[in-house]
C-alpha cells in the first residue's frame, strides 16, 4: 500500500486557518504514506494533472485528498484516479474545509490539528478499502410524469418526442392545472387557455404518451431505471372510450353544484366537464353530488341521454402497473385558504376573492364570461383594493417565502380592470414589488404610469364590512399616515403552498421535502431540476413558487436530464451496496424489516436460512448494518472495519 | 370563502328538467315507497284519507315545482298510483 496525500489550500478558504506546511510535514511522517503535497487548488487543471503525474510517477496505490466536501468534487476527484488508471474507490476525501477551517476560523491552531485527525481518520478507512467495480443493470426506458399542469406537459411533450414512452397521470378530469383556469399571462397578455389548449391537445394525440386523467399514483418501488409504479385510476362512470363529448348528458342532468374549476364562481351539472377545452373531451360523474349512489340508482336520466351508452355507474376503480426508468414530480402549487387570511376578512365577506378567482372572472370562458362582477351581488365593481403578500413574506402565517408571482399578476389585474372599466379606481397595498424576469419591470412600470393605478406601500390591518362595501384599513408607509379606503372589492394575492398531495406523494417517492412541503433539490443552484432520490427530476411549482415560463424552461430542463439518461440501454449504479456474510447470518429477517426500499429477502438454501439483497435494489443506505445483531451485513465501501477504524483514529490520543 | 358556500354567478345558464307529479290517490295504499326515496324530498303523507282508507302522498307545499322528472317514484309504486310528466320549458336551478 503507497498512500498519496494531497492537501488543498482551496485559495485563502483552508490555508488562512490551518497551517498546511506543518501538515504536510506531519501528515509525510504517517503510516504507508509515501508522499505528501499541499497546492493552491487541486480541483484546478492542473492540480488534478499534478496528482494524475504523482500517482504515475510514484507508483501510489491509495489517494487522500485534503480538501472541501465530498459532495463538490468527490467526482472531481474519482475521475482524476480513473484517468491515472487506479479504482475510484481507492480515494478517500478528508474535508478540512466545511468541517475544519471555515467552522474554526477563529482557533487556527486546534483547526490545524483537527486537519490532522481527519486525515489519519481518513487513512484508517482507506486502510481497509477495496477496489470496487460499478455494477450495469438494463434500464426500462420509458419515463413517468406525475401532473398534467403545464409544467408536466411540457416536461411529456419533450421526452416523448425525443423518442420515449412517457406515462402522464393527472389527477383531475382533465389536462391543464392552474395554467387552464388564468385569463391572460404577463408581461405579454396571451390568451392562456389559447397557448395551453394546443400543448394539451398534442399531449392527447402523442403516440409516445399514454395519458392517464382522473388517476394518481398509489406507489412505487425500486429505483432509477426500474421503477414499478401502481396507477389508481378513479371512476369516472363515464367509458372514455365510448364518450364523445356531445353533452347531452348535462341537458338532462337534474343536479347543479358549485364548479371548482370557476372556484366555485361558476356552476357545473354532477356529469361534467370542469371547462369547455377539457382534454380529454370525456364527461365524468362526481357521485358525491349525483342523485344516485353505489347502492342505489334513483335517477337515470343520463343514462337514457346518452347515445353511445358510455355512461356505467358500476364502474369500479382500477389498478394499473407499468414499469418506468425515470420519474418527474410535476404536482404543482395551492394558494393558502382564504379562510386562512380572517384578517382581510377572508371567508367572511363573499367580496373579498383571490387572484385566481379574479383569473375566472376575467375568462372569456368563466362564469361570467370575462366581465368582472361582486360574488355578492353580481354588480360590477366601481373600485377595487389588491392586497399583495397576503400570507407570503409572513412568518405569522407560517410563510416566511415570497410566492413570487404575485407582483406581476396584481399588475396585470390591475391593467385587465382598467381596460374594463375605465373609470374604476385600484389601490394596491405591497410590501416590495419584485419584477425581475425579462420584460417584467417595464410591464409593471407602464401600468405604474399610464394605467392611474394606485400603489400604496404597506400592509393592511383589517378589511371589515359598511353597508354594501367593505372599509380596507391600511398603512402607507411612504407618507406614514394611516389610510381609509372603501371599496367594491378587495382580491388578496394569497401565498402559493405546496400541493395538497404532496405530502404523502413524497412519501410514495421516499424523496424529501422542505418545511413548507416543496420538493426539495440536490443543489439548488447547481442541480436544481434533480431529486436527491437517483432517477427522480423535478419541475415546476412543486419545488418552489414559478410562474409559467419558469416552469416551462425546468419542466425541459427535466426532460433533458431523463434524455441523457435513456440514452444508455444500461445504466450504472453505484456498487456501494450491502452485502451478506452468509457464514454469520442467522436469517432472524430484522434486516428484512429495516430496509427502507424492501430490497432484502430471506431465502432458504441447504437448510439454511439466509438474507440475500437483491443489488440492484438496494441504495446502500447502510440500515440493515446497524441493523443486523450478528454484525453480518457489510455495505461496500463503508464496511463496519472501515468504519471502526476510521472512529477509533479520531478518538486516539 | 369556501367553494361550496359561493353562489355561482351563472346559474341563469343552467337548465334542469322539471316534472309535474300526479298522484293518483284512489290507488294508493300507503306503502310511502315514493316519500322515502324520492331524491328531492318533494313528497309527504297527506292528512286525508283516500277511499280504501289509507294516507297517500301529497306534494309539499311550496315544492310544487320542484320536481326534476327522475321518474323514480313511478319506478318504485307497487300500485300504479304516482308519475310525472314532463314539463316542457326547463326550469333554472
Amino acid at each position: 500500500m503507497r498512500v498519496g496525500v494531497f492537501i488543498c489550500h482551496c485559495g485563502r478558504n483552508i490555508a488562512s486557518v490551518v497551517d498546511v506546511h506543518w501538515l504536510k510535514n506531519e501528515a509525510a511522517k504517517l503510516k504507508n504514506v509515501v508522499f505528501c503535497e499541499d497546492y493552491i487548488y487541486l480541483c484546478s487543471e492542473p492540480g488534478q494533472k499534478f496528482i494524475c503525474e504523482k500517482i504515475k510517477e510514484l507508483n501510489l496505490t491509495h489517494i487522500i485528498v485534503a480538501a472541501c466536501t465530498p459532495s463538490l468534487h468527490g467526482e472531481t476527484f474519482s475521475r482524476t484516479l480513473e484517468s491515472a488508471g487506479l479504482n475510484r474507490y481507492l480515494l478517500e476525501i478528508a474535508n478540512i474545509r466545511e468541517q475544519c477551517s471555515w467552522v474554526h476560523q477563529n482557533t487556527p491552531k486546534i483547526a490545524t490539528k483537527k486537519a490532522l485527525k481527519l486525515i489519519e481518520a481518513a487513512l484508517a478507512k482507506l486502510t481497509y478499502a477495496k477496489p470496487l467495480t460499478p455494477l450495469r443493470v438494463p434500464m426500462i426506458r420509458k419515463a413517468l410524469v406525475i401532473g398534467g399542469g403545464i409544467a408536466g406537459i411540457q416536461a411529456a411533450l419533450d421526452i416523448a418526442n425525443g423518442g420515449f414512452e412517457v406515462y402522464l397521470v393527472e389527477k383531475e378530469p382533465s389536462l391543464g392545472g392552474h395554467m387552464a383556469q388564468l385569463s391572460e399571462t404577463f408581461p405579454t397578455l396571451d390568451c392562456s387557455s389559447c397557448i395551453l389548449t394546443p400543448k394539451m391537445v398534442e399531449v392527447a394525440h402523442h403516440k409516445n404518451i399514454h395519458l392517464f386523467t382522473y388517476a394518481e399514483v398509489k406507489n412505487i418501488e425500486g429505483t432509477v431505471g426500474n421503477f414499478e409504479v401502481t396507477i389508481l385510476k378513479k371512476p369516472r362512470y363515464v367509458w372514455e372510450d365510448k364518450c364523445t363529448g356531445c353533452n347531452d348528458c348535462v341537458d338532462v342532468c337534474p343536479v347543479i353544484v358549485p364548479n371548482e374549476f370557476d372556484q366555485g364562481l361558476g356552476a357545473r351539472k354532477a356529469i361534467y366537464i370542469p371547462f369547455p377545452q377539457a382534454v380529454p373531451l370525456v364527461y365524468t360523474i362526481d357521485l358525491e353530488n349525483c342523485l344516485n349512489s353505489k347502492k342505489l340508482i334513483v335517477c337515470e336520466n343520463c343514462f337514457k341521454a346518452c347515445g353511445p351508452r358510455a355512461i356505467d355507474f358500476l364502474m369500479e376503480e382500477e389498478e394499473v402497473k407499468i414499469k418506468v426508468g425515470a420519474i418527474i414530480v410535476a404536482t404543482g402549487y395551492d394558494l393558502i385558504p382564504l379562510e386562512a387570511l380572517p384578517e382581510y376578512g377572508g371567508g367572511r365577506y363573499q367580496d373579498v376573492i383571490t387572484s385566481l378567482d379574479l383569473e375566472r372572472l376575467l375568462s372569456p370562458s368563466g362564469p361570467t364570461g370575462g366581465v368582472i362582477r361582486r360574488p355578492s351581488d353580481g354588480k360590477i365593481p366601481k373600485s377595487i383594493v389588491f392586497i399583495q403578500c397576503a400570507g407570503s413574506r409572513d412568518p405569522e402565517h407560517g410563510r416566511p417565502y415570497c410566492s413570487k408571482i404575485c407582483c406581476m399578476y396584481t399588475a396585470k389585474h390591475a391593467l385587465l380592470y382598467k381596460h374594463a372599466v375605465p373609470e374604476g379606481k385600484v389601490y394596491i397595498f405591497y410590501i416590495d414589488i419584485r419584477a425581475a424576469g425579462k420584460r417584467y419591470e417595464e410591464f409593471v412600470q407602464r401600468i405604474v404610469e399610464e394605467e392611474r393605478v394606485l400603489y400604496l406601500r404597506g400592509k393592511v390591518s383589517k378589511v371589515f364590512r359598511k353597508n354594501e362595501k367593505l372599509v380596507v384599513l391600511g398603512v402607507d408607509t411612504l407618507t406614514g399616515r394611516t389610510v381609509e379606503i372603501e371599496t367594491d372589492m378587495v382580491v388578496v394575492a394569497p401565498a402559493i403552498i405546496s400541493n395538497n398531495g404532496g405530502k404523502a406523494l413524497a412519501q410514495i417517492l421516499k424523496t424529501p421535502i422542505d418545511e413548507f412541503g416543496f420538493f426539495t433539490e440536490i443543489h439548488p443552484k447547481l442541480r436544481p431540476v434533480e431529486s436527491p432520490a437517483i432517477g427522480i427530476y423535478l419541475a415546476g411549482a412543486a419545488q418552489s413558487p414559478k410562474d409559467i415560463s419558469e416552469s416551462v424552461a425546468q419542466a425541459s430542463a427535466a426532460a433533458s436530464k431523463v434524455l441523457a439518461l435513456f440514452s444508455q440501454k444500461r445504466i450504472a449504479l453505484e456498487p456501494i451496496k450491502a452485502e451478506v456474510d452468509v457464514k454469520l447470518c442467522k436469517g432472524c429477517g430484522i434486516c428484512v424489516k429495516t430496509c427502507p426500499f424492501g430490497a432484502i429477502k430471506i431465502i432458504k438454501k441447504k437448510k439454511k436460512k439466509y438474507a440475500q439483497v437483491s443489488k440492484a435494489v438496494c441504495q446502500g443506505c447502510g440500515s440493515c448494518m446497524g441493523a443486523c445483531k450478528f454484525r453480518a451485513i457489510n455495505v461496500a465501501h463503508f464496511t463496519l472495519k472501515q468504519l471502526f477504524s476510521q472512529v477509533d483514529a479520531l478518538l486516539e490520543g | 370563502m369556501a367553494l361550496a358556500q359561493r353562489k355561482p354567478l351563472n346559474l341563469e345558464k343552467f337548465k334542469i328538467p322539471r316534472g309535474r307529479v300526479i298522484i293518483f290517490e284512489e290507488l294508493c295504499k300507503g306503502c310511502e315507497l315514493c316519500i322515502e326515496y324520492c331524491p328531492k324530498q318533494i313528497l309527504e303523507l297527506s292528512e286525508d284519507y283516500n277511499e280504501r282508507g289509507y294516507h297517500y302522498p301529497v306534494l309539499k307545499s311550496g315544492m310544487e315545482d320542484e320536481c326534476i322528472y327522475c321518474l323514480f317514484c313511478q319506478e318504485v309504486c307497487p300500485d300504479f298510483a304516482i308519475f310525472s310528466e314532463k314539463v316542457e320549458g326547463e326550469g333554472h336551478g
